[in-house]
């Protein structure tokens, strides 16, 4: 060993030589087993679906025909089409105004700093996670059978489970508001409401505001394949040409729903920045308003301009929407009886109809979701980083690796599903391979954001130093985004699972399909149970989840 | 004494602000210079363009024998890992090791990427270790850089410069985030292991009583043109306060602090 350059300072060296490797610590050892555990559960879930790339390379041909059939995409009855995708959007809105609308007063009950009591906070909290474990497609399945097939159950279904995930972040961003507006409006005498609206309201909206229209995004995926359990949009004809094995006119119709959900892309990427943008300091509204003209209300700024023509739009889409679809509101209301009729039918739910069938799509189920999750991550990461300024070698890199993530987050994972199907065949390996390059859109585009959050101090300081670019990267970049990595693939990992057990429907593993057998032979004690048991397995993985991301800060 | 950096008309524009104009200066070999003006006067810029962080609009610089205006990328970074900086906020990665932090010093000399301290060669851990101990900070090696007070982590920071065994050290507010006793301290520190490794200093600074205190050179910028360039001894606080004064309110953009 050379001894080191410099000697310290001090003579008394202490004897022994300190140690010049980490000390081991608990964390450190819940840490290696937390890796190793899912390791494992990788593994074990790999050999169980029997991922080989031979299925891959063998079903290339299969998908060379398929392909070959599809070309040229052709557009029948273009009007027709049209009117479907136009439906598709009105049902995405709604839906997700819907969700909105239950979302605020749930989100208030259920946040800590504002719930009125314990039972209250519990109970709130309880509702909006049944929300998010039951996936919409089973909603819709539900509510079509209760209902009947139109546009309304596939809204209503969009809209209940989209306040799982709305009622939950807006909680945390009224959690996250800073005290101090609340104490002072209650200083001034104002009562509970009143503190709530002028004290913790204004900071929320903007968060609320970008996460209803990301949220908008998410449920336009989910309505382009409403229509395969007949909740109404453009999946109904997707459907009808898939069936009749018209191929030609399933990719016009793919076409088409890719149009419409980039459109929806640039669009939400443009009402965010012209809504979430501050006005530039020093030029506040009012500051140039003439002196001796007293007005009582903000001038007419740009952003209220802004503001305000956007929340016209919005409600003008909503009302066009609910007369476009002749979508009677009190409809809810007196269909309430058969869905409690329904609800009730499913209960008590029926664990043994299908005895170890049930046991064994479960865990088929998980075993696509980890699968999926892991080469998900595998694939996102490089194509995350590559799509973010501070990792990016070249912009013509950059713009390669985002416009690649914004294609396949375009794609619904069903109809990659259904390619999958068509390649390799029936079956959970097709479903594994579907929500793994779906992945790529969702968490490749997570891992270039944060990887362009990160505090660009230490990247300077590895510059300074003489540092290259793989060493900026492994030293720099990669420890800070690690914690958001590590939470983004959770995450996904929970949006995999409640994905896979939809896949069924066509045919691409899982519980899914015993779930539809189900409510398609009237078997709702069975399919409460189905829903039961997903419900169980999607709590157990956000806790586990959330347990190991409180390990890794 | 044959000259460390030398600048011939530097001038650093960012979109239409000039943050640098013309600036020419030489610093000589174990000189302890220090840049004094007003934020925003290009003092920061000054310092990222001598080791190459910012590329010159135009001028020349030569900083260690290399044209830095002219060198190639893998120049560059050659010339970079003999000189040390040291920033305002530190620049620590805070999720990693006080001594991780440390070994980043060494990147340098390594090829390729490193990932956690164990894949570091081991006589490097230990050098790193011993630069912590000489910074007072061995027994936090092993601790998150994000837990250490403000004046701790600068330490850890110079303690990463060491372990580029600089000739130059570019030190760019080293004590601004800090509170006056921090601030002395960290102070003390640099100034001490620099005469003992007898490295050539280029310092920015606030504290003018600090400046006059340490430094045997000062470099007065305003506005990016250089205002003030003398010996330190015998200047007395008056004569180096003008250098952040007679700056009207409204004379022009000053560069910008967030930026």
């Amino acid at each position: 060993m050379a001894e080191p350059g410099h000697a310290g300072p001090g003579p008394a060296r202490p004897p022994v030589r300190p140690p010049v490797r980490p000390p081991l610590t608990a964390r450190h050892a819940r840490l290696t087993a937390a890796v190793l555990l899912a390791l494992a559960a990788v593994v074990t879930s790999a050999v169980s679906l029997d991922v080989s790339l031979t299925a891959f390379t063998e079903g290339a041909e299969d998908v060379g025909n398929l392909i070959d059939r599809m070309l040229p995409a052709r557009l029948d009855e273009p009007g027709r089409i049209v009117d479907l995708a136009v439906e598709t959007l009105l049902i995405a809105v709604l839906g997700t105004v819907l969700a909105t609308v239950l979302s605020v007063p749930l989100a208030f009950l259920a946040a800590r700093n504002t719930g009125p009591g314990r039972l209250v906070r519990t109970g709130a909290r309880g509702v909006i996670t049944f929300c998010r474990a039951v996936p919409d497609l089973v909603f819709a399945v539900l509510l079509v059978r209760a209902m009947g097939i139109g546009v309304l159950p596939g809204v209503l279904a969009l809209g209940l489970h989209s306040v799982g995930m709305l009622g939950k972040v807006f909680a945390e961003a009224i959690e996250d508001s800073d005290p101090g507006p609340r104490e002072a409006a209650r200083a001034t005498g104002a009562g509970r409401l009143q503190e709530l609206a002028a004290g913790v309201l204004p900071q929320v909206v903007p968060a609320w505001i970008s996460l209803f229209v990301y949220r908008i995004d998410i449920n336009l995926r989910t309505s382009v394949v409403l229509g395969f359990v007949g909740a109404g949009g453009i999946g109904f004809a997707l459907q009808d040409a898939l069936r009749g094995l018209v191929y030609d006119r399933a990719l016009g119709i793919v076409v088409v729903i890719l149009v419409i959900i980039a459109g929806m892309e640039l669009l939400s990427i443009g009402l965010r920045r012209l809504l979430l943008t501050r006005p530039v300091a020093g030029r506040a509204a009012g500051a140039t308003a003439p002196r001796d003209t007293v007005r009582v209300t903000a001038p007419w700024s740009r952003e209220r301009i802004a503001r305000f023509g956007s929340a016209a739009l919005l409600a003008a889409v909503t009302v066009h929407g609910l007369f476009a679809l002749e979508i009677d509101p009190r409809e809810v209301f007196t269909s309430l009886d058969d869905i409690a009729d329904m609800a009730g039918r499913m209960l008590p739910p029926d664990f043994t109809a299908v005895g170890g069938a049930l046991t064994t799509a479960l865990l088929e189920t998980l075993a696509i979701g980890v699968v999926a999750t892991a080469a998900g991550v595998v694939l996102s990461i490089p194509l995350g980083l590559l799509a973010a300024h501070p990792v990016a070698p070249h912009p013509l890199v950059y713009w390669g690796a985002r416009a690649t993530i914004l294609g396949v987050r375009a794609i619904p994972e069903l109809v990659l599903a259904i390619v999958f199907v068509a390649a390799i065949g029936l079956g959970p390996l097709a479903g594994a391979a579907a929500l793994a390059v779906g992945s790529v859109g969702f968490l490749g585009k997570l891992v270039a954001d944060a990887a362009e959050e990160i505090d660009p101090g230490p990247l300077e300081a590895v510059r300074a130093v003489g540092g290259g670019w793989w060493q900026r990267l492994s030293t720099a970049v990669v420890p800070q985004v690690v914690p958001s990595l590590v939470g983004s693939s959770l995450y996904l990992l929970d949006v995999n699972i409640r994905a896979s057990t939809v896949l069924g429907i066509v045919g691409a593993g899982g519980v899914g399909f015993l779930l539809f057998e189900a409510v398609r032979t009237l078997n709702f004690a069975f399919a409460g149970g189905i829903v039961l048991l997903v419900f169980v397995v999607v709590i157990v993985v956000e806790r586990c989840s959330g347990w190991l991301r409180r390990q890794v800060r | 004494m044959s000259p460390v950096i030398t600048t011939r008309a530097l001038t650093r524009r960012f979109g239409g602000t000039t943050a640098l104009d013309d600036v020419g200066l030489t610093v000589g070999e174990g000189e302890l210079t220090v840049l004094l003006g007003l934020s925003g006067s290009g003092k920061s810029t000054l310092l990222r363009c001598l080791n190459g962080l910012l590329p010159a609009s135009s001028g020349e610089i030569e900083v260690l024998g290399v044209r830095v205006d002219r060198a190639r990328p893998g120049e560059l970074r050659a010339l970079r890992t003999r000189v040390g900086f040291v920033f305002q906020q530190f620049h620590l990665v805070g999720r990693l090791s006080c001594l991780e932090n440390v070994l980043v010093g060494g990147l340098g000399r390594l090829r390729g990427p490193r990932y956690g301290v164990p894949t570091y060669p081991r006589a490097m851990r230990r050098e790193a270790l011993d630069h912590l101990e000489r910074v007072g900070l061995a027994d936090r090696a092993f601790q998150r850089a994000d837990t250490l007070s403000g004046g701790q982590q600068q330490r850890v920071a110079i303690a990463r410069t060491l372990m580029q065994r600089p000739a130059l050290l570019l030190a760019d507010e080293p004590v601004a985030s800090l509170d006056p006793e921090n601030a002395r301290v960290v102070m003390d520190l640099l100034v001490q292991v620099c005469l003992e490794e007898r490295m050539t200093v280029v310092c920015t600074l606030h504290q003018v009583d600090l400046a006059l205190g340490w430094a045997d050179r000062l470099i007065g910028l305003r506005q990016g043109v250089k205002v003030l360039d003398r010996a330190a001894a015998g200047l007395d606080r008056d004569a180096v306060m003008g250098v952040y004064r007679q700056v009207a309110p409204d004379a022009g953009p000053v560069g910008d602090r967030h930026g």
